[in-house]
């Protein structure tokens, strides 16, 4: 293993600053991709600072929304009856994650701030409308979501927490990849203040996607069989050894369908 | 000598308490209780760690090593190149039997698969090694990777497996098939598997001057011995290999390979001991694999559902330096009776490593392809795939014209078919669903591996006390060598098994013969049982020539060993402890040797092998195309069990890796590197607990008096052939859909594209 300097600030300025000043160093949320990052030789940063000292951890809900910190685990989320009560799809996704080890260690913000095209929590941010709030703004999750590991976050910034309207309906299915649990594809539904919003991760080349099609089917009549004829064009979409773009373009209808299922 | 009447009276028949019962393993304590030291385990002092850099490209020259950067880390003590290693007595590249494979042991710069060899970083600890590997950032000379069949020249090989002809014909194929009512003709696809056992090659190598003592996993300590010693140029007997325990061998243990040299060339070198374990990701490319294979079959067959003409036809691949053919055709050689059969094998070949035998090779592969023919045909000619089978039932074995020493066939499939409910199954397909809606599938598959034997030798000695030693070199991969060659070991010599001391594992003990084709438990155990003989001959003569003796006299009736004494054969009321005998003998000891072999006479009468049925039950999703085999339901005939609680346990593994070959495992090769692009056990998929709910294996008993004295033939590769077929066929008949393509995937099942 090669050496590199390790920092664990505690407070969220001078995080931001040890980032800002270093562009070859990188940060340490929960580390579930980096540090498999780090023992493959994928990335050699110079320093890596770790986020776990910010105080970042923590759930709320108030006037209608569900405000997670950025460093809270998935299983935190998973087992808080807060969330379970206001969103219950999003506690069922968080406790769908990779493994239990995983759901211990890995983290909202590290999920995001990562943007793995087959991640869950992508899905749940872009179908419920969530705002992403950092160390100097807010972001929209349909402005955040720029492509596979792409986000709108600057160099240096750092998410502190995400906020969730509460909707009337959610739901989530996902077909887990057996090995890793990430998805194969999974579609997060979901009907609320923003109207009818329909996410698709797992699938997309380009990462988390809305199936516009889909949303304007469901706007329209909010049960399966509004979903039936509406198409998934395999263009665009993810083929690898797990399954080929058209297998995903049809789990994409069936996931759907499932996720519609689970929302009620 | 007195008689001891091996073949109509064998030891184990006298007495029940040894062979036949279902012992658990004698080994198993150590084990779950991690006392059992493998390999990787041993930490001599002085001890340091060799890495392996293995190349990134799969043909061309490594042009640059950065040397400087590997010695500069701290830690690192040596970066064995093929400019800096120790001189070999042999070329690695020379071939001098069949049985000896080219090795890739830094002889030069070349390139010839990814994941080969390219340099050894030697270091005071894992992780310097590791990063001293790392840190050679190789430079190549790259040449286009050949990596499937369209890539590379397709040839007759001289010959398959182990010195098969590449094409046997029986009858006139052209004519049958031709006059035939019904013909089918498919092509199924195999792909490239590795071999992958939990516990990875690993060696631990300590030199002390012209002696060498080396921890490996082997399944064959004299050949790996005798490589050893060709390679460095030392008497065999200045080489002393253990190999108490392998996790896991399948037959890419079986011949020594070449990370495992790099081990003891890297010892050499540094004068240190050195331990090089492979990783997960280094088992994909220099310790062998099974090849893929194309199959085309064609049958021809009457109205009625007889069989007129079977041809089966294989394309496969070795690499471009060695020769191994996968001889999937010859699975056709033994099971279904026609009048014109022919097997053929062409191949091709591509920049990988050598494949290899991997457990039942050319069986398991051979298998799939006519299991899935022989349902098609069944299916066309509108007949129970179990009847069809029954209605081509060879009677003699189809290729050569032999009898079969023994066959209970018949019985595994009406035992298999009672207790899976076959009758219940509707001939159509499709027809059948769940309470939760899930297709369901039944299918049926034939088993069948022959009946092989190995040389192999074996000591057994009596000891002053009454106690006894088996000595033999046989190696426990896992399987049970430990506990079934024991109980053997305790029959041959009349004693109870906590009575006998049973010494393997070891290469100074006697050559056991190879742990592979199925054949350890008859090989070595023919030596075992011969040995025990022996040693109870020597004890007999003491006792029947000596008139102070109970027995004496008793040459000519004979003594039967029991309980450690000797009873006079026509008269038990006569008797003498083994103790006694020894005693007044003077002796402190008397031993005996003996070796097991086929018996060429019977193997020129006789057609041998192991049959089996097996039936599948598969549940598909029929929105996501998930497949999951329900139930499997074995029935196997493979001669006399010595341990049938292990036996068992061979056949579940056997079916697992039939639902493995069907449904999971995959080496999936990157067109543009030639690298295989899943080299790790989580997208490389084999089954877990969850893919395999039900299982269960029928001991059908079978006598064989041709085989050999003990009536064993080998159960451990059969249950793969059979299950793998009866599961594609479970799968049409859930679906309607022939998949051809294994594993079949879950795309396929969806019918979508993929």
């Amino acid at each position: 293993m090669y050496a590199f300097a390790y920092q664990k600030p505690a407070t969220v300025a001078e995080a931001v600053k040890l980032l800002s000043a270093d562009p070859e160093a990188k940060a340490l949320a929960g580390g579930m991709t980096y540090i498999p990052v780090l023992k493959q030789r994928l990335a050699r940063p110079s320093a890596v600072v770790d986020l776990s000292g910010l105080g970042l951890a923590g759930i709320g809900v108030s006037g209608g929304v569900v405000t997670i910190g950025a460093m809270t685990t998935h299983a935190a989320v998973a087992a808080s009856a807060e969330v379970r009560r206001a969103i219950p799809a999003l506690a069922a996704l968080a406790g769908g994650i990779g493994d239990n080890e995983v759901r211990h260690r890995g983290t909202i913000g590290g999920s995001l701030a990562n943007d793995d095209p087959t991640a869950d929590y992508p899905a749940a941010v872009l179908a419920l409308g969530a705002t992403l709030r950092t160390d100097r703004r807010t972001i929209a999750a349909d402005g955040y979501f720029q492509g596979m590991f792409t986000t709108a976050l600057e160099p240096g910034e750092i998410i502190t927490a995400v906020a969730f309207p509460v909707p009337e309906k959610a739901g989530y299915a996902k077909f887990p990849n057996p090995a890793s649990r990430y998805a194969m594809v999974g579609v997060f539904v979901a009907r609320g203040p923003q109207g009818v919003r329909v996410a698709v991760t797992g699938a997309g080349q380009g990462g988390v996607f809305r199936h516009t099609a889909m949303e304007k089917a469901l706007e329209k009549s909010w049960s399966a069989d509004a979903l039936a004829g509406v198409a998934t064009p395999a263009e665009g979409l993810n083929a690898d050894l797990h399954g080929s773009a058209e297998y995903r373009a049809h789990l994409v209808g069936v996931m759907a369908r499932r996720a519609l299922a689970a929302a009620g | 000598m007195a008689e001891i009447a091996l073949s109509t009276a064998p030891a184990h028949l006298r007495h029940g308490s040894n062979s036949g019962q279902p012992l658990t393993r004698r080994d198993g304590l150590l084990k779950v209780t991690g006392a059992a030291r493998f390999a990787a385990d041993h930490h001599p002092p002085g001890l340091l760690h060799a890495v392996i850099a293995a190349s990134t490209i799969a043909r061309g020259r490594v042009v640059s090593l950065d040397l400087a950067a590997a010695m500069a880390h701290p830690g690192v003590v040596a970066v064995m190149t093929p400019a800096h290693k120790p001189p070999l007595a042999a070329d690695p590249d020379a071939k001098t039997n069949p049985f000896m494979f080219r090795l890739d042991l830094l002889q030069n710069d070349r390139v010839r698969y990814a994941g080969q060899p390219i340099a050894v970083v030697i270091a005071e600890t894992l992780e310097a090694a590791t990063e001293g590997a790392a840190l050679l950032a190789p430079r190549y000379q790259r040449e286009p990777a050949r990596v499937g069949f369209e890539d590379a020249t397709v040839f007759t090989p001289p010959a398959v497996g182990v010195g098969s002809p590449a094409e046997v014909v029986v009858g006139d194929v052209a004519a049958e098939l031709a006059a035939a009512r019904l013909r089918i003709e498919a092509t199924y696809e195999t792909p490239a598997q590795y071999h992958n056992p939990i516990e990875p090659h690993a060696i631990v190598a300590a030199w002390d001057g012209e002696k060498l003592s080396v921890d490996t996993p082997s399944q064959g300590l004299a050949m790996a011995r005798a490589r050893i010693a060709g390679l460095f140029g030392i008497p065999a007997e200045n080489i002393e290999i253990r190999s108490p325990f392998l996790g896991g061998g399948f037959g890419c243990k079986g011949m020594l390979s070449g990370p495992q040299v790099l081990g003891i060339m890297a010892a050499r070198l540094v004068g240190w001991p050195v331990k090089l374990v492979l990783r997960r990701e280094q088992m994909f490319g220099p310790v062998g694999h099974r090849a893929p294979s194309r199959q085309t079959l064609r049958l021809g067959a009457e109205a009625g559902g007889r069989l007129r003409a079977l041809d089966h036809h294989t394309l496969t691949a070795s690499s471009t330096f060695d020769d191994f053919f996968e001889p999937a055709s010859n699975a056709s050689h033994t099971l279904y009776a026609s009048p014109a059969l022919r097997s053929a094998h062409e191949a091709v070949r591509l920049d990988t490593g050598t494949p290899l035998f991997m457990r039942a090779p050319g069986e398991a592969t051979g298998s799939i392809a006519l299991e899935s023919a022989i349902d098609e045909m069944a299916a066309a000619c509108a007949m129970d795939p179990l009847a069809f089978r029954l209605e081509n039932y060879a009677e003699v074995e189809p290729i050569s014209g032999k009898p079969f020493s023994s066959k209970a066939l018949r019985e595994c499939y009406a035992r298999g078919a009672e207790r899976f409910g076959w009758t219940a199954r509707p001939l159509a397909p499709g027809a059948m669903r769940d309470e939760a809606g899930l297709l369901v599938g039944w299918g049926v598959g034939t088993a069948t591996f022959p009946a092989l034997m190995f040389q192999g030798q074996a000591r057994a000695v009596i000891r002053a006390d009454g106690t006894g030693l088996i000595e033999c070199g046989a190696q426990d991969m896992g399987q049970g060598a430990w506990t079934a060659l024991a109980q053997i070991g305790a029959d041959g010599l009349g004693l109870d098994l906590e009575q006998v001391e049973f010494r393997a594992g070891s290469s100074d003990l006697p050559d056991a013969g190879i742990a592979g084709g199925s054949a350890h438990t008859a090989t070595a155990g023919m030596a075992i049982h011969a040995a025990g003989a022996d040693a109870i001959g020597r004890l007999a003569a003491l006792a029947t020539g000596d008139e102070r003796s109970a027995l004496f006299g008793a040459g000519n009736a004979g003594v039967i060993a029991r309980a450690g004494r000797l009873y006079r054969r026509d008269d038990e009321t006569r008797s003498e402890r083994y103790a006694d005998i020894l005693a007044r003998a003077g002796l402190f000891e008397i031993d005996g040797r003996g070796s097991g072999a086929a018996d060429p006479v019977a193997l020129a009468r006789y057609a041998m092998h192991a049959h089996g049925a097996v039936f599948a039950e598969v549940k598909i999703d029929p929105e996501f195309g998930q497949i999951r085999v329900s139930r499997l339901v074995g029935a196997f005939a493979a001669g006399r069990l010595v341990n049938p609680r292990l036996v068992r346990s061979q056949y579940y593994g056997g079916m697992i890796w039939g639902v493995s070959f069907a449904l999971h495992e995959r080496a999936v090769v990157d067109p543009r590197s030639g690298r295989v692009m899943n080299a790790n056990l989580a997208e490389y998929r084999v089954p877990v607990n969850a893919d395999v709910p039900s299982l269960e294996a029928i001991l059908v008993e079978e006598e064989d008096p041709h085989v050999n004295a003990l009536g064993i033939k080998g159960v451990g590769e059969i249950a793969i052939t059979g299950s793998a077929g009866a599961i594609a066929n479970a799968i049409w008949h859930a679906t309607g859909r022939r998949l051809r393509r294994f594993p079949v995937t879950l795309e396929q099942v969806a019918g979508v594209a993929g």
